[in-house]
């Protein structure tokens, strides 16, 4: 089912007169992964506010169009956002690690045993578990990022919404993340996330949806990362660019197999 | 002629937990080193040792003739320009240029050589535009790339940069790529911290890395990245250029995009087809 509609949707921050986001018409289902790519400042990190519902009601400005949200009801279910700066996020107020998960899940009201069960999963599905008695500030910036992510899953949001949250990991917990969010999205929840590791996408991604200038300007599989115009743009995938770059025949491979598989037939 | 980095057997313990243990390198002028290694495997703690921000508990830093023990952090700071993990939250200014400007104003420049020095940098990573706009009213990414800038306006001879890349887009990795590359041209040795290896092969030569604290390999960066089963115990992946021309054997096994694309055209051309 739907999680998310957005129709027409266009955004301004506070005291700008250009559209940070402009008439952005979008749906998201449950089981399914969007992708959001683009230059900086094209628009992703500003979508995913809106759909966290935290543009304008927290930012500010002013908003057109129309954002529907469907949680799963009974105030569970909602919307949990990862910010790209993971050191942002950090409640404060909470001295481990588990405290730390615990935090979101506590505000929701939930009997002590839920917490429990859902806190002692995220920090599990993080790799984490081992750092759960220690102190957040004193945390690596991959490690913090891993809690911050496993506070968010720990509230079981029917909506993630994830801000470059490989950023800080490390390559194998780049792979782990990359996994999590198609099991994310294996059970049901809707996953949209903005990112610029754009090789990760071909296994990841069902949709992507291409941003410019707050426009959506493309929105296909992930083998739009493999066409001339997005390479052009600076997000095709690696393979892609190179195979371009090299003056080879479109259509471009999208991943190494793909190469391996066009190599083999040429 | 003296390095510009030298460490002899650093270790390093937060309490009872060993952050780094006996780790030895050098770094000559120009050399253009990445940091690596798995999350908590100590990177951004060397960086710390380094800048002065925190001192070995063994063995010594030397920045050129001078024994980091010996020195507070904004004297290294003529010697050592960095940036660090979290540096989009770390400015203060009003605007970006006064941002990129404390740094060579605190090192007592006059005020013309302070004015080239920062248009230098701003030019450098492409921030003129910006340059008069609050670093808050920026995406992170940009405020990355004025923190940057700051580093880069000391002109220093050592640059150390923990994550320069992370969240940034394809065009704004190539100006940090080209700025990087011209101050190393102009003498300055990098030390590099990375998760972003395809960042680091269009850029770096020589690969560092950090296992729990301990240096596990230094060696050329390209022999690493064509080497996937050396990678994977170290919590490293081959970026996808490298596991092209592997999975293609393009001859040279390139790393960088540009190499690649041309031993592609060549092969292409040849109808020489490595995998036939
Ligand atoms: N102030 C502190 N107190 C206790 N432990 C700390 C402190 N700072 C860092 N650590 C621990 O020291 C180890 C090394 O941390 P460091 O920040 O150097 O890792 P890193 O290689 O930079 O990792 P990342 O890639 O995640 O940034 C980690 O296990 C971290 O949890
Ligand atoms: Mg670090």
């Amino acid at each position: 089912m739907t999680r998310l509609s957005l129709e027409h949707v266009s955004f301004w921050y506070p005291a700008t007169d250009t559209p940070a986001l402009a008439d952005v018409s979008l749906e998201v289902a449950g089981g399914e992964v969007v992708a959001l790519v683009g230059a900086v400042g094209a628009g992703a990190s500003t979508l995913l506010l809106v759909a966290a519902d935290l543009a304008p009601r927290v930012v500010g400005g002013r908003l057109e169009g129309a954002v529907d949200f469907r949680g799963r009801g009974n105030g569970e279910g909602g919307r949990g956002i990862v910010l790209p700066t993971p050191w942002t996020q950090v409640s404060g107020m909470a001295f481990t690690v588990w405290d730390e998960v615990a935090f979101g899940p506590a505000n929701l009201g939930w009997p002590r045993e839920q917490i429990t069960r859902h806190v002692d999963r995220a920090l599990a599905r993080l790799d984490i578990a081992a750092l759960r008695a220690r102190e957040p500030a004193t945390l690596s910036g991959g490690e913090l990022q891993r809690v911050i992510i496993a506070g968010i899953l720990a509230m079981d949001p029917a909506l993630v919404l994830f801000d470059e949250p490989t950023a800080e990991l490390d390559p194998a917990g780049a792979r782990m993340l990359w996994r999590l969010v198609r099991s994310l999205a294996a059970e049901g929840k809707a996953v949209i996330v903005a990112t610029s590791d754009l090789d990760a996408l071909p296994d990841v991604a069902d949709r992507v949806v291409w941003l410019e200038q707050g426009r959506a300007k493309k929105i296909g599989p992930p083998a739009l990362l493999a066409e001339d115009a997005l390479c052009a743009a600076g997000l095709g995938t690696a393979v892609a660019v190179v195979w371009r770059a090299g003056g080879l025949p479109r259509p471009y491979p999208l991943t190494v197999d793909d190469a391996v598989r066009l190599w083999r037939h040429r | 002629m003296t390095d510009a980095l030298r460490l002899e057997r650093v270790s390093f313990a937060y309490g009872d937990v060993t952050a780094l243990a006996e780790v030895s390198f050098a770094l000559g002028p120009g050399e253009r080193a990445a940091l690596l290694g798995r999350n908590g495997a100590g990177k951004s703690t060397l960086v710390r040792l380094v800048t002065g921000l925190r001192r070995p508990a063994a063995g010594s830093i030397w920045v050129e003739d001078w024994d980091t023990r010996d020195r507070p952090p904004e004297q290294l700071a003529r010697r050592v320009g960095s940036m660090f993990q979290y540096a989009d939250q770390q400015l203060f200014a009003r605007t970006v240029r006064d941002d990129v400007s404390f740094g060579p104003r605190a090192l007592g420049f006059a005020a013309p050589e302070v004015q080239q020095r920062v248009g230098r940098a701003l030019a450098a990573l492409g921030l003129e535009a910006h340059a008069a706009h609050h670093p808050y009213d920026l995406p992170p990414a940009f405020r990355k790339l004025a923190a940057l800038a700051g580093a880069l306006a000391l002109e220093p001879r050592l640059l150390v940069l923990d994550e320069p890349t992370a969240g940034l887009d394809r065009a704004l990795r190539a100006r940090v790529a080209s700025a990087l590359l011209e101050r190393a041209a102009a003498g300055a040795a990098l030390l590099v911290v990375t998760h972003d290896l395809a960042f680091a092969a269009e850029t770096l030569e020589r690969a560092l890395v950090l296992d729990r604290g301990r240096l596990a390999c230094d060696e050329p960066l390209a022999g690493l990245l064509a080497a996937p089963p050396r990678l994977e115990p170290l919590g490293l992946a081959p970026p996808a250029v490298a596991a092209l021309s592997r999975a293609l054997g393009l001859p040279g096994a390139p790393v960088r995009e540009a190499d690649a694309a041309r031993a592609l055209a060549r092969v292409a051309a040849g109808r020489r087809a490595p995998l036939d």
